[in-house]
């Protein structure tokens, strides 16, 4: 989980506290919200009855028509509330005294900002990110430029590229074996915005009749360099990377590999079909050359392999008559740690714990905490993973309401995280989303050993535009 | 007597082809007279609540010949740059956030509402449909049309031809089981491209959402022919930079 990379340190509120803060925030956001809904329905109640200005709509249309930029992006507050498994190995190698609270309080502030300018055959874009966050430790502000680039476009057919840019790459909807570019996604927020890659990419697109009806082919150079994609693999290189896309008898194809000397060779496949108008099947294939693997035994002795790693992901999304849509999906990552690679790192960082209790020796525990900010500690370290989500649209004749429930699960040790949620959109541009978060698991599972028990959170978005 | 058998089989020999005929043939200038083959224009989509509440998108579209159509929101802040793109039965939809299209179904929506995905990117309804029957009234004609394949959106459409514009009125869609999902409207017509008059407004609504209704209000259409290859995933992303 994203709230394991924190860099927490031991001046903590005590729980209750904790608490009352975020319960009184969302008591007074809910009065706020609500206020706003009836004031906002009050206003519409006394308009006559709804009639389409058609000259109104023109004059609209030619003064967005006439702009050559944009400029928008929203503003969001998200409160959020962290109970805290104070007997969770992560949360020992954050915390090892053992005085805290069981719960912490968050809020941050964020402010995305994008905007695009176009001229001819060329256009600019850029996307910003900026969170403000306030917590136990005081105010905290990070700024990221998650996107800049230049486009020029002599054709259709011929788009050249260069700049910060998200390449995803692959069909899965929680995880994509195949995305060798992109940062790996949050499993728990798969649709969130990510951080870009600086890549120079040239795409040739062909349309034909017949069965195959698209060919798209992409070539990316990508540098890594001290200051460029710096954690992509080993430095002063340069890589490449391509993607063919067919859409041949109604079927996405993607044929992807990724080589050069700062990663190992990579080849990916993908694949996504509409079944019927309400039944979709996707999956993804992937193999990493000479992937290494390092990793230790339960007294803390280091290991390495080198092996291919293959990772597939297989997928489909389900529509009701109802409107009730469902998502499944198998992930298999083969650069995954097996159960007793994962079941070792516990046991070691147990026992380099106890140890510091009895005896103040903080080594073994430094270590493990270390090793925690690699594979050990990613969200989902393992092997095997089930990712179901079912969500309903608009219930009880509610427009803009969309109540959802997620689980991902860790066949391996039987460990789960479940996520409840509800997004509503009560006004025009303002998005609301309440989002729970219940991690189960035993001692020594994925899971259990994560650093929350359980996590809440509200987000407000209200988004605007230039 | 034998004669006049003889000549009864022979009409009804011919009168069910030519029928079918005359159905075909007025369901296809139906499609000629609601929008162009090839065009690009501007809508305004609204939904209207029970309690007056009203919500508005603005889309730029992009149609070429009988199964590409392209769409992109311009408003509201919410939505802009989100994108459909409908190749025959494959939708997509592109939200900047998510940063690649991912498929979509006919069933679902886009926008919420009572239009979905089908609607909003409408093919003509010749390439969907077959005319199964026609009832000639005094000023219109009623049309049964049964969906060609089980991937149309309906699978039965029951239309009102008004004979003197040969443009529809009203059109009721039925599931399979029969169910009535909703009821289109066609209204004020508007000289476009070209000065033909065409329907700007399409207002729907449906038992499944009572009380609620949606509007697509139509401007700006003007024939415009472009690449196939915007009609593509890689250019998706792209459409506003040719609009």
């Amino acid at each position: 989980m994203r709230s394991l990379r924190w860099n927490f340190s031991l001046r903590l509120r005590r729980s209750d506290e904790s608490t009352v803060r975020f319960v009184r925030t969302l008591v007074v956001l809910s009065l706020l919200l609500c206020a706003s809904n009836l004031l906002s329905q009050e206003q519409t109640q006394d308009r006559p009855k709804f009639e389409v200005d058609l000259s109104e709509l023109q004059k609209e249309i030619d003064k967005v028509a006439a702009k050559p930029y944009s400029l928008g992006g929203f503003l969001e507050f998200q409160p959020t509330l962290l109970g805290i498994d104070r007997d969770s190995t992560f949360y020992r190698l954050k915390f090892p005294r053992r005085n805290q609270g069981s719960t912490f309080d968050q809020y941050n502030f964020r402010l995305r900002l994008e905007g695009a300018y176009k001229k001819d055959i060329f256009s600019v874009f850029f996307k910003t990110d900026t969170l403000v966050r306030n917590e136990f430790e005081g105010w905290d502000e990070d700024t990221k430029l998650f996107e800049a680039y230049a486009s020029v476009k002599p054709s259709p057919s011929f788009i050249l590229e260069a700049g910060k840019k998200v390449m995803k790459w692959g069909k899965g909807y929680a995880w994509n074996p195949v995305s060798f570019v992109a940062r790996p996604k949050n499993p728990e927020d798969p649709e969130e915005a990510l951080e870009g890659a600086t890549v120079a990419t040239a795409d040739y697109i062909r349309s034909f009749d017949g069965p195959l009806k698209t060919a798209t082919l992409t070539a990316a150079v990508v540098p890594v360099y001290p200051h460029v994609n710096a954690k992509s693999g080993e430095l002063y290189h340069t890589n490449f990377a391509s993607k063919l896309y067919l859409l041949a008898y109604d079927t996405d194809l993607d044929f992807m590999v990724f080589t050069g000397e700062s990663r190992t060779t990579r080849y990916g496949f993908d694949f996504s079909k509409n079944l019927t108008t309400n039944f979709e099947i996707h999956g993804e294939f992937s193999v990493v050359n000479n992937f290494k693997s390092k990793f230790i035994n339960e007294t803390g002795r280091n290991f390495s392999t080198e092996r291919e790693a293959i990772s597939y992901l297989l997928g489909l999304r389900y529509l009701t008559e109802k409107e009730t849509t469902y998502i499944l999906e198998y992930y298999r990552d083969g650069t995954g740690l097996s159960r007793k690679q994962m079941t070792d790192f516990f046991s070691f960082a147990d026992a380099s714990y106890r140890n510091f209790v009895a005896t103040g020796n903080k080594a073994g525990l430094v270590r493990a905490a270390k090793l925690a900010k690699g594979p050990y500690g990613n969200p989902n370290p393992m092997r095997d993973y089930l990712y179901f989500r079912v969500s309903q649209k608009e219930p009880f004749d509610v427009l803009y309401l969309t109540p959802a429930l997620t689980a991902i699960i860790n066949p391996n040790d039987g460990s789960f995280n479940v996520l409840p949620e509800i997004t509503y959109s009560p006004l025009t541009n303002l998005e609301l989303r309440l989002k729970g978060a219940i991690l189960v698991g035993r001692s020594h599972t994925d899971f259990g050993e994560k650093q929350n028990d359980y996590r809440l959170e509200l987000r407000l978005r209200y988004f605007f535009g230039l | 007597m034998k004669i006049a058998l003889f000549a009864l089989s022979v009409m009804l020999l011919f009168a069910q082809p030519a029928l079918s005929l005359d159905g075909v043939a007025i369901l296809k200038q139906v499609d000629k007279n609601l929008q162009p083959e090839s065009f690009e224009s501007y809508r305004k989509l609204i939904n209207i609540e029970p309690n007056g509440a009203k919500r508005e998108f603005l889309l730029y579209t992009l149609k070429k010949g009988n199964d590409k159509i392209a769409s992109l929101f311009l408003s509201p802040a919410s939505e802009k740059g989100r994108a459909t793109l409908r190749l025959g039965d494959n939708m997509w939809l592109y939200i900047p956030n998510v940063g690649k299209p991912v498929r979509i179904t006919s069933l679902q929506s886009v926008v919420g509402g009572v239009f979905n995905n089908a609607d909003i990117m409408r093919l003509d309804y010749n390439m969907e449909y077959d005319v199964q029957n026609i009832v000639d009234e005094k000023n219109e004609y009623i049309l049964d049309l049964k969906a060609k394949t089980t991937t149309v959106a309906y699978d039965k459409l029951k239309m009102w031809v008004d004979k003197k514009t040969v443009v529809p009125t009203k059109i009721e869609c039925y599931a399979a089981t029969g169910l009535l999902i909703k009821t289109l409207y066609f209204k004020e017509r508007k000289p476009f491209d070209e000065g033909i008059l065409r329907p700007s407004i399409i207002e729907t609504d449906s038992p499944l959402y009572k009380g609620y209704q949606s509007i697509l209000a139509y401007a700006n259409v003007k024939k415009r022919i472009v690449p196939d290859e915007v009609f593509t995933l890689e250019f998706l992303a792209k459409i506003e930079t040719i609009r």
